[in-house]
């Protein structure tokens, strides 16, 4: 059984903050737990089937202008650079 | 001015001179505008849809080329990109995003001369099976306001079903055009995985999902499929159907045709008067000369798990790109750290968008990946050679599209089990990539169910057929709105 301590540090890698905590942990703890169904499943020894694509018929990795300033269209662009929170507290 | 009319015959109609674009557009806006605040179908209207229309009349009237959908009123579900218009995903966080191109579906559609005439209802970011986890609010069932739509493409089915446009497209990662189609009695089309391009579309679960078309007829779904399916070197795995034509040959019936009767998809759970809908839609292929007979697929039972837990992995790398510094909304930066900052911005996430991502970076991580994400994927390797297997004997697979009827708003959603098996039809067609479609074939205590036909890898135009076939056995009753 998935712990509740286990879905809070999974939570915080992801960058989840919610407020009603209880109420997504129970939640995703019902959910993760109907998936233990795929323990009954027999596949261990399956083999996972992979599609190969070879890279010369992927298109060219070529620079393709785009007429938008997209940069402008951010919402924390100053004129010359992008506001972002500080790296540390 | 009869707005029930189909795709094809709304094309006659302009052709021969009895219907203008304008007009149909006129009417199509007027329909939405009387009937949508009662069904919530619609997130945005194009409010150039009348000028867009009228421009086509000109050139119609001039004699210049013109595209093929003849300013035909189409929806779009709010996670397929239109350039310079909303796209929201129904979601907070991207309430306010521009998309800055158009999506390859949109590229063609436009170069056919179609109108958009609005942006549609989804689960937030296509996460759901009914509409109720759209940020905006849910969308109610045309034959039962009470009722969900479906989803998570419900926006795009009730506004095809309640006459606000003409036809629509939706997205299907595990269902959510099947879904929808089949709760609002009309067509959903799941191509095989591959033939309509995804560039353009908001990503959720890539390795499976796919655009497709909501529509009346299966005529309509085909003459859809003819303009956006095919090759796109925007999106590598797009497959070359060789500008097949869907609409050709659609009358060939199903003599001789081998059906399965899928086991898996008629048992526990299901509802009785769908299993009735079933046998019954059963006995008409058969009487139009189709042979069928049960097949088991026995990795159904474990399809919903591994779909859920591949799906939220996807999710939780895709979702990823939202912190509110490349995309999202007005939230300042002054006083946060970095990592507090998105955790924060991400509260704009609904709860179910919430919970996935947490499953999502839950299910493949270290220390239990071995105990969900890898057996999800060899669950869905053998679920596909059990098709593959099943196709050998059968040209078409049968089950009802959900094995229950439209339920009320609210009556599961705090159950997410019960939610998850309302999937256990659907989910099999995009873990194995196969095409899948859903007819709608019975009205039962004012309810509607869909019967769902799969066919092989590639073979759409069977399946097309198999349709047409099917929902010629039939004739409905109208949407009572």
């Amino acid at each position: 059984m998935v712990t509740q301590e286990e879905i809070e540090r999974v939570s915080k890698l992801m960058k989840i903050d919610v407020d009603d905590h209880k109420e997504y942990v129970d939640k995703v703890k019902r959910m993760i737990g109907y998936f233990d169904v795929l323990d009954s499943a027999g596949v261990e020894s399956e083999e996972i089937s992979m599609l190969e694509i070879q890279i010369s018929s992927l298109r060219e990795d070529e620079y393709i202008p785009f007429s938008d300033k997209l940069i402008e269209k951010l919402n924390h662009y100053k004129g010359t650079y992008v506001r972002a929170p500080k790296m540390s507290s | 001015m009869n707005l029930k009319i189909s795709v094809l015959e709304y094309v006659q109609e302009i052709k021969n001179g009895n219907l203008s674009a304008e007009d149909f557009m006129s009417k199509t806006l007027e329909r939405i505008s009387d009937v949508d605040d009662k069904l919530h179908a619609f997130l945005n209207i194009n409010k150039d849809a009348i000028d867009q229309a009228r421009e086509i009349d000109k050139k119609i009237k001039s004699g210049a080329k013109i595209g093929s959908c003849l300013g035909m009123p189409i929806s779009i579900k709010d996670n397929i990109c239109i350039k310079d218009s909303k796209t929201t995903c129904a979601s907070k966080m991207l309430e306010n995003f521009v998309a800055p191109y158009d999506a390859t579906v949109i590229t063609k559609l436009k170069e056919q001369d179609a109108v958009f005439v609005g942006k549609v209802n989804l689960d937030e970011f296509a996460m759901g099976l009914s509409t109720e986890f759209s940020a905006f609010g849910p969308s109610k069932n045309p034959w039962n306001v009470e009722c969900v739509p479906g989803g998570s493409s419900g926006g795009s089915a009730v506004s095809v079903s309640a006459f606000e446009c003409i036809a629509s497209l939706g997205s299907d990662t595990g269902g959510s055009v099947r879904n929808p189609a089949s709760f609002c009695s009309i067509v959903g089309y799941k191509p095989t995985y591959g033939l309509i391009s995804r560039y353009g579309l908001i990503s959720y679960a890539n390795s499976i999902e796919q655009i497709g078309p909501l529509t009346r007829t299966v005529k309509d779904t085909a003459f859809m499929l003819n303009i956006i399916s095919g090759l796109d070197e925007n999106d590598n795995t797009t497959v070359d159907n060789n500008n097949a034509d869907y609409l050709s040959g659609i009358d060939s019936g199903i003599e001789g045709k081998k059906i399965g009767v899928i086991k898996e998809m008629i048992g526990e759970g299901i509802d009785p008067r769908v299993l009735s809908a079933t046998n019954d839609a059963i006995s008409k292929l058969e009487s139009l000369g189709a042979i069928c007979e049960e097949v088991s697929l026995d990795m159904v039972k474990y399809s919903v798990a591994a779909y859920y837990t591949i799906t939220a992995t996807e999710a939780g790398s895709n979702l990823a790109r939202y912190d509110n510094l490349r995309y999202g909304y007005d939230f300042p930066v002054e006083g946060y750290e970095f990592n507090s900052y998105i955790s924060k911005a991400r509260r704009n996430f609904g709860p179910e968008v919430t919970r996935r991502m947490i499953i999502g970076g839950f299910v493949p991580s270290a220390g239990h990946a071995g105990k969900y994400f890898l057996k999800a994927i060899k669950v869905k390797s053998k679920l596909t050679k059990e098709i593959n297997e099943a196709f050998k004997r059968f040209d078409l697979l049968i089950s009802p599209t959900v094995p229950i009827l439209p339920f009320k708003i609210g009556e599961k959603i705090d159950d997410p089990i019960s939610l998850f098996l309302v999937d256990i039809n659907t989910v099999t067609a995009n873990l194995t990539g196969k095409p899948a479609i859903s007819i709608p074939y019975a009205i039962v205590n004012g309810l509607p169910i869909g019967i769902q036909l799969m066919a092989d890898s590639m073979n759409d135009k069977l399946l097309l057929q198999a349709g047409h076939a099917l929902e010629n056995t039939v004739t409905l009753p109208e949407v009572p709105i």
